[in-house]
Formats: C-alpha cells, structure tokens, sequence
C-alpha cells in the first residue's frame, strides 16, 4: 500500500528535457545560454561601471577575479599563469552558474548534471594543457611529464604506463566525471526528498501527513548545502584546470 | 593567439556537424525517448559548445579587459592619490617645521629685546638717580654758599655798626674826644678777638 504511492521516476526521466523553439534547444541548453549571458552581463556591466567605489556587482567579479588571480594561478602557476586568467574566470562563472539552476526555482536543474557540459569543459582544459605542454617543452613534454626523475630504471615499466594513462586519459575523463556525478547525485537527492515529501503529504493513511515535514526540511537543508555544492565544484574544476595547465608549464614534480 | 583561432575554426566545424545531426534527429524522432543519464547527449553538446564558445570570445575579446582595465584604473587611482597625500603631508609637516622654527625665532627675538629695554631702562634710572642726587648736592653747596655770604656780609656790617655804636657810646661815656684812629684801631683789634674766640663764646 505504501509501495504503490512512492513511485520514484527512473532516473532517465529526471534528465529528459524536451526540446522548444530551436532544434534541440533543451533546459541544458537554455542554462547553458542562461550562464554565458549571465557571466558576460555581470563582467559588461562591472567594467563599464564607470564609478571609481566599486558597486556590488563591481565587487563581486573583482573579489572573484582576484581570488583566482591569487588563490589559483599564483598558487599553482606562478606569474606565467596570468595569460590564462581570462580564461579560468570564464570558466568558473560559467560553471557556477550552470551548477546554481539546480536550486532556481523553476528551472531547479543544473546543466553540469548532463555529460555533454563537463565533459565540453573537461575537453577543452585536456586539450589546453596539451598544447601548452608541447608549446613550451616540444615533444619532450610527453616524455618528461610519463617519466619522472629519479625513478630506478626497472620501475619504468610500471611507472611509465601508469603515468601515460593517468596523464593524458584518465585526467579529463575524472575531471568531467567529478563535476557530472557531484551536480547528479546533488540533483537526485533533492528530487528525492520532493518526492517523498509529495507521497507523505498524497498518502491515504492520514498519520503519515504530517511525517512530511522531515523530507520537506531535508530538501530545504539540501538546498542550501547545494548553493555550497555549486560554489565548491566551479571553484575544484578551476583549480584543477590550473594545476593541470602548471604540470604542463613546470613539468617538474 | 593563432591556435586558438584554429581551434575555434576547427570547434565551429564540430558545431556545425553536431548541429546537423541534432536537426535531424529531432526530426526523425520527436517523441523524444528518456536519455542516457551517464552518456552524453550530441545536441547539449553542441548547445554547451556554442554557448561556452561565445562565452569565452566575449570574455576573452571584451569583458574580461574591460574589468581588468577598471581595477587597474582604481589602483592607479588609489596609488597616485596616496602618493599624492604622502607629498602633502611631506609638505604641510615642511611648513609645521618652518613655522615653529619661526616662532622659536621670534621668542628668542623677543626676550632678547624685553631683555635689552630691561637693561636700558636700568641704565636710565641709575642716570637719573645720579644726576638727580648730583643736582641736590649742587644745590645744598649753593644755598650753604649763599648762606655763608648773606651771613658774611650780615656779619661786616654788624661789625661795623657795632664799632661806631660802640664808639659813639664809649665818647658819650667818657665825654672826651679821643683820638679816634687810635680808638677805631682798639675796637678793631678787640672784635677780631672776639672773632678768634670759639663760636660757642658769641
């Protein structure tokens, strides 16, 4: 009885999201656009303010921006990294806002929760990397970075495999999956409890009404703790890029 | 920057091919089926890839330089302005300096002139006060001067009166007429006896 009003969703049609207006023009895709208008509008409007106090806005992107600028390229790059400053501010607003619609109301899913995006990201930092790598060392950047110093030569063996594959295959493919499997699983969680939350209040047996307090204080609490999420894993996919992108620099262990 | 324009050229064929396909897939099966959740799908793909391609062409071409060009135009700003009170104050503590040095001038200055108009003044009343006691003494030497003379000349004619009063006293007394150089001469003599005396005698 209790079975046959929780009827939880395969998870397949938690991610199926029709296509409107455009060909294939999806949820995804509209979060996508939303998070590529939304960081262009915020750094448009904070440097054409022409206020010398900075205003909120102003604020927000220049603390983030400095925050990356010494808390992530310095950090791991050095002051060569600072070419790539552009790039990993994109990167993490775009991130963030992908990952902050799953709380939206309204739109409450968070385009990283779809392959396609992380894995987009994960691919463009792979190939970044590789490029810078091979930029500044030639080809010895993919000798150097599978053979590190000092490893006795009987190692090799083991060692160059396991560092070709975690490297050059194993790197992008985490990357992707971290940010994908976080925003998922924190998209389901939520989904859950809204569906418990719905069963308990929907239930014939009238005493299990008011249990629905406890799954709806879950998803409120887990909303909150996916605002967090959502901060934390635009700002490891960024700081990975940039650990990435430093080996590639100073292949050095 | 030229291989990331082969890379956005080589991205923009991708996009074109994935969109190609997404059109047609969209066609052919519109009812859509429940996706993949793990694997991902070609037209998010290729929506992720256009709207994160255009993100970071803005970014890269526009905005990014936009707010970095602000906060380096506010740091400029907030440096020149802190310089420029650090010159100020250089400048007002430079004036202060010279003031109290002034001032200490005009101090010493001052107490160097009261100090001096002390001494003139002193020296001034120690002249008066000589030259005022000179005048009296002066003045007490005259009138005891004065004193004497009157008392001389008081003193010869009394003399003289006495020796005729005498004189013609004595004729009377005596009724006879003496020799009177011989009895002038007398009376003479006997007054300048009188006048050797000690002044007690008179």
């Amino acid at each position: 009885m209790l079975e046959a009003a929780l009827k939880f969703p395969p998870i397949g049609e938690l991610v199926k999201w029709p296509a409107f207006g455009l060909p294939g023009f999806n949820k995804v895709a509209l979060i996508c656009v939303l998070a590529t208008v939304f960081t262009a509008g915020l750094f448009f409007w904070a440097g054409m303010s022409k206020t010398l106090v900075p205003n909120t806005v102003q604020n927000i992107v220049e603390s983030v921006v400095e925050f990356i600028t010494d808390g992530v390229i310095l950090q791991t790059m050095g002051q060569e990294g600072m070419k790539y400053l552009w790039y990993l501010t994109s990167l993490f607003f775009f991130i963030f806002f992908c990952n902050i619609f799953e709380i939206i109301p309204f739109m409450q899913f968070p385009a990283s929760a779809r392959m396609a995006i992380p894995l987009l990201l994960a691919v463009i930092t792979w190939v970044m990397y590789i490029v810078v790598g091979l930029k500044k060392h030639g080809i010895s950047y993919v000798s150097k970075s599978v053979k590190p110093p000092g490893v006795p030569f009987a190692l090799l063996f083991l060692i160059i495999p396991i560092e070709l594959l975690s490297t050059f295959i194993v790197r992008p493919f985490s990357l992707a999956v971290r940010l994908f499997a976080n925003m998922l699983a924190g998209h389901l969680l939520l989904v859950t409890f809204a569906v418990l939350t719905g069963a308990l209040l929907g239930s014939s047996i009238v005493f299990l009404k008011p249990v629905a307090i406890l799954p709806l204080a879950m998803d409120i609490a887990i909303t909150g703790f996916e605002a967090f999420v959502a901060i934390l894993q635009a700002f490891i996919f960024t700081i990975l890029t940039a650990v990435y992108l430093g080996s590639s620099i100073h292949i050095e262990h | 920057m030229s291989y990331t324009s082969a890379l956005l050229a080589a991205g923009s064929r991708a996009a074109a091919a994935l969109y190609a396909q997404a059109a047609t897939t969209t066609t052919e099966a519109p009812a859509q089926q429940a996706p993949n959740p793990i694997l991902p799908s070609s037209t998010e793909l290729l929506w992720g890839t256009v709207s994160f391609a255009v993100l970071a062409f803005l970014m890269w071409k526009f905005a990014f330089p936009l707010v970095i060009k602000a906060m380096q135009a506010r740091t400029d700003k907030i440096r020149s302005n802190l310089d420029e009170a650090e010159n100020v104050r250089q400048e007002a503590q430079g004036i202060l300096e010279e003031y109290q040095r002034q001032l200490a001038d005009a101090r010493t200055e001052s107490n160097r002139i009261i100090e001096e108009a002390r001494q003139a003044a002193d020296q001034l009343r120690q002249d008066m006060v000589r030259r005022a006691d000179e005048e009296v003494a002066e003045l007490r030497r005259r009138s005891i001067e004065d004193l004497k003379a009157a008392q001389d000349r008081v003193m010869g004619q009394l003399r003289l009166q006495v020796r005729d009063l005498a004189i013609e006293l004595a004729e009377k007394v005596v009724g006879a007429n003496l020799d009177r150089e011989r009895n002038l001469a007398l009376v003479d003599q006997m007054i300048a006896e009188l006048e050797a005396r000690p002044a007690g005698g008179g």
